[in-house]
């Protein structure tokens, strides 16, 4: 038996892919517990800050995704616990404040247009916490971008913002019921209040994550960004 | 100011030559050009991901940066993309009046590039007489970087002395006296001196005293920034005749005691300069008119090169050689593919790459990366070493005396690329005008 405590909960196409963290002796780790037909699950309704009892068996998934755990027996929640004791935990599991030191690995950038990758047979883990000195969310052709700096001074630009959590409040903003100009309007609350809630907040962390690998690279992604959205945020804007 | 379709002398649409351009290169060369109403994400033809991507090239070739933002409530369409650029509600920048999509379309005001030159230092160094100085094997220099020998000041030679005779050099090859001057702009990576050295090459070129003096940063960038200001300057009516001046004497700060050989021992000294005049001011004779010029900053490769000055007076070097010589080359490509698309004119047919050459080795990797002759980048950092601003100037320089060899109507376009630690990045073209 496991206990999980769930910190990324992220989109992907019509599945969410999770993730969550164990104690393995002093250690924390990251697991990526996957139902044993495919590498996502279509519903689920936990949510971050919850322990979850599980049965999880190894399984030999692609590099990098070493995480990765088959599900042998239904989640049982067990606790729950709050946002910034999450990110106390995340802290102590895999970290990184270089480029280098995300997938222990390099990271290269998309010669063609935007997006950066790193290459299956190089990268060591498929998820990395860190810290950084700036973060900002834009909407690029209706799809939600970041943009931060590591504390190394290092830029990562265009991630895709694929944290359930974020996705959601970025849905509720742009609802039609909201009126007009919902992007504009969603775009002057990313350009202002955002930055302070988000930079100002003592839990504030983000999750660096891999996709699977596709066309022969893993490109990186934003899976999680805390704090975590309000909904009374809606009412800013 | 409005945005506005550009077209060509041939009637092409600029704007959708760069959309289709950077379409293919997204999405692959076989991918059929989607309907131009055709959603590009719901049909499949682009994921979520290159749908990005593919707006952030249009973007960089077409110098509209809030691109992404204008469609955020547009169906994912090139016909969306193509309204967005031509759109006339939005704010732009005042270059985009005069925007040259194409390399034919002309401003009354376009700065003509009409005098140049380039100096070197007078000492001429065999690499491995600077192996044995940096205490490295003997042959390193030229095994691994493939340089040859370096340029040193000899003594008496400094930023300023070489910064003035390529200036006094430029303004004769453009017969132009000094007092015609309305400014100078310098850049240096190894002048940190006051008064700085466009005051001090202000008064050795004995230029009128209401001539303005600037010093402009970017390291080995620093040619493209004084030539975005000096055309700045000329567009908007500021200025008739701008001097632009880069030096740099490596030799004495990137000494041994300072700095390890891998690094220092790259570097020489040189200086370059160039006469811009307004057109109208100049006649068109051999001179060429600068295009436009794009710029950028590729934040991840911040670490690979990092230099600062210590308070006991040593230097703090990070350099991971191996990361900027991968960074470089990927970013020097992507600059070049960045002036092909917005200029329109194919690398094949340009006469020259002025470009940063950070060594030998990495100048033919990079035309191999381009798909080009290394012919076509002129060998300066194989004998000279690195000459820092003062390297892209040198290129340029030899390229245009190269082309200036050719009849009027033979010449071809040059391409200028170059990066400063950053990792700062900037290119541009000159047409014969």
């Amino acid at each position: 038996m496991t206990n999980l405590l769930i910190t990324e909960i992220t989109r992907m196409g019509p599945a969410f892919c999770v993730i969550g963290l164990r104690r393995n002796k002093e250690k924390v780790q990251s697991i990526r517990p996957v139902p044993t037909w495919v590498n996502g699950w279509l519903h689920f309704p936990y949510q971050r800050g919850e322990v979850l009892d599980c049965s999880l068996a190894p399984i030999c998934g692609a590099p990098p995704h070493v995480e990765d755990r088959a599900l042998t027996r239904e989640f049982r929640r067990s606790a729950t616990i709050g946002e910034s004791d999450t990110v106390a935990y995340l802290r102590k599991a895999e970290c990184g404040d270089s480029l280098q030191s995300l997938f222990e690995c390099s990271v290269y950038e998309n010669k063609r247009g935007s997006g950066a990758y790193a290459l299956p047979a190089e990268a060591r883990r498929s998820i990395c916490g860190c810290h950084t000195q700036n973060l900002r969310l834009e909407l690029c052709g209706k799809e939600l971008r970041a943009i931060l700096v590591l504390s190394s001074g290092e830029l990562l630009r265009d991630l895709p913002v694929v944290d359930r959590d974020w996705l959601d409040f970025v849905d509720a903003a742009l609802a039609k019921n909201r009126g007009a100009n919902q992007a504009a309007r969603f775009e002057r609350f990313l350009n202002s209040q955002f930055h302070c809630k988000i930079m100002n907040c003592p839990h504030h962390f983000v999750r660096i994550g891999l996709t699977r690998p596709y066309r022969d690279v893993c490109w990186l992604m934003l899976d999680t960004l805390f704090p975590l959205p309000h909904t009374e945020w809606l009412e800013e804007f | 100011m409005a945005r506005r379709a550009i077209r060509s002398s041939k009637g092409e649409d600029s704007f959708r030559r760069i959309v289709e351009t950077c379409f293919r290169s997204e999405a692959g060369p076989s991918v059929p050009l989607p309907s131009d109403t055709e959603d590009l994400i719901e049909t499949g033809a682009l994921d979520s991901m290159a749908w990005v991507s593919f707006l952030r090239a249009v973007e960089t070739a077409s110098g509209f940066s809030d691109l992404g933002s204008d469609l955020n409530e547009q169906p994912a369409s090139i016909a969306s993309i193509l309204a967005a650029l031509r759109s006339p509600n939005k704010g732009s920048l005042p270059s985009r009046e005069t925007k040259k999509g194409a390399a034919e379309n002309v401003s009354s005001s376009a700065a003509l590039l009409t005098g140049s030159s380039s100096v070197h230092g007078s000492r001429v160094v065999p690499s491995e007489e600077v192996d044995r100085a940096f205490g490295m094997p003997v042959g390193k220099l030229r095994k691994r970087a493939g340089i040859e020998s370096l340029a040193y000041a000899g003594e008496g030679e400094s930023e300023l002395t070489l910064g003035a005779k390529a200036a006094e050099e430029a303004l004769r090859a453009a017969s132009c006296g000094a007092q015609e001057l309305d400014w100078i702009i310098a850049t240096s990576e190894t002048h940190h001196d006051y008064p700085a050295l466009a005051a001090k090459l202000h008064s050795r070129l004995l230029v009128r005293e209401n001539c303005g003096a600037m010093d402009v940063g970017g390291a080995c960038l620093g040619l493209p920034n004084v030539l975005a200001v000096a055309q700045s300057l000329i567009g908007s009516g500021a200025a008739r005749s701008v001097a632009v001046v880069t030096a740099d004497v490596h030799s004495r700060v990137l000494t041994p005691e300072r700095v390890a050989g891998e690094f220092g021992g790259l570097f020489g000294d040189g200086a370059s300069a160039f006469l811009l005049r307004r057109q109208g001011e100049a006649s068109a004779g051999s001179s060429y008119r600068l295009g436009e010029l794009l710029f950028g900053c590729a934040g991840q490769y911040a670490a690979a090169i990092q230099v600062a000055a210590r308070i006991c007076g040593g230097l703090d070097v990070q350099f991971d050689g191996e990361a900027l010589s991968r960074a470089a080359i990927t970013r020097l490509e992507k600059v070049i593919t960045a002036v092909e698309t917005r200029s329109g004119i194919p690398r094949a047919s340009v006469g020259g790459f002025a470009t940063h050459q950070p060594n030998p080795r990495l100048l033919t990797l990079l035309a191999k990366q381009c798909g080009v002759s290394s012919d076509a980048f002129p060998p300066i950092c194989r004998t000279s070493g690195n000459l820092g601003s003062s390297m892209c100037g040198a290129a340029l320089h030899a390229v245009l005396q190269s082309e200036v060899r050719n009849k009027a109507d033979r010449r071809k376009p040059i391409f200028l690329a170059s990066l400063g630690p950053g990792l700062l990045f900037g290119g541009g073209w000159l047409t014969p005008a």
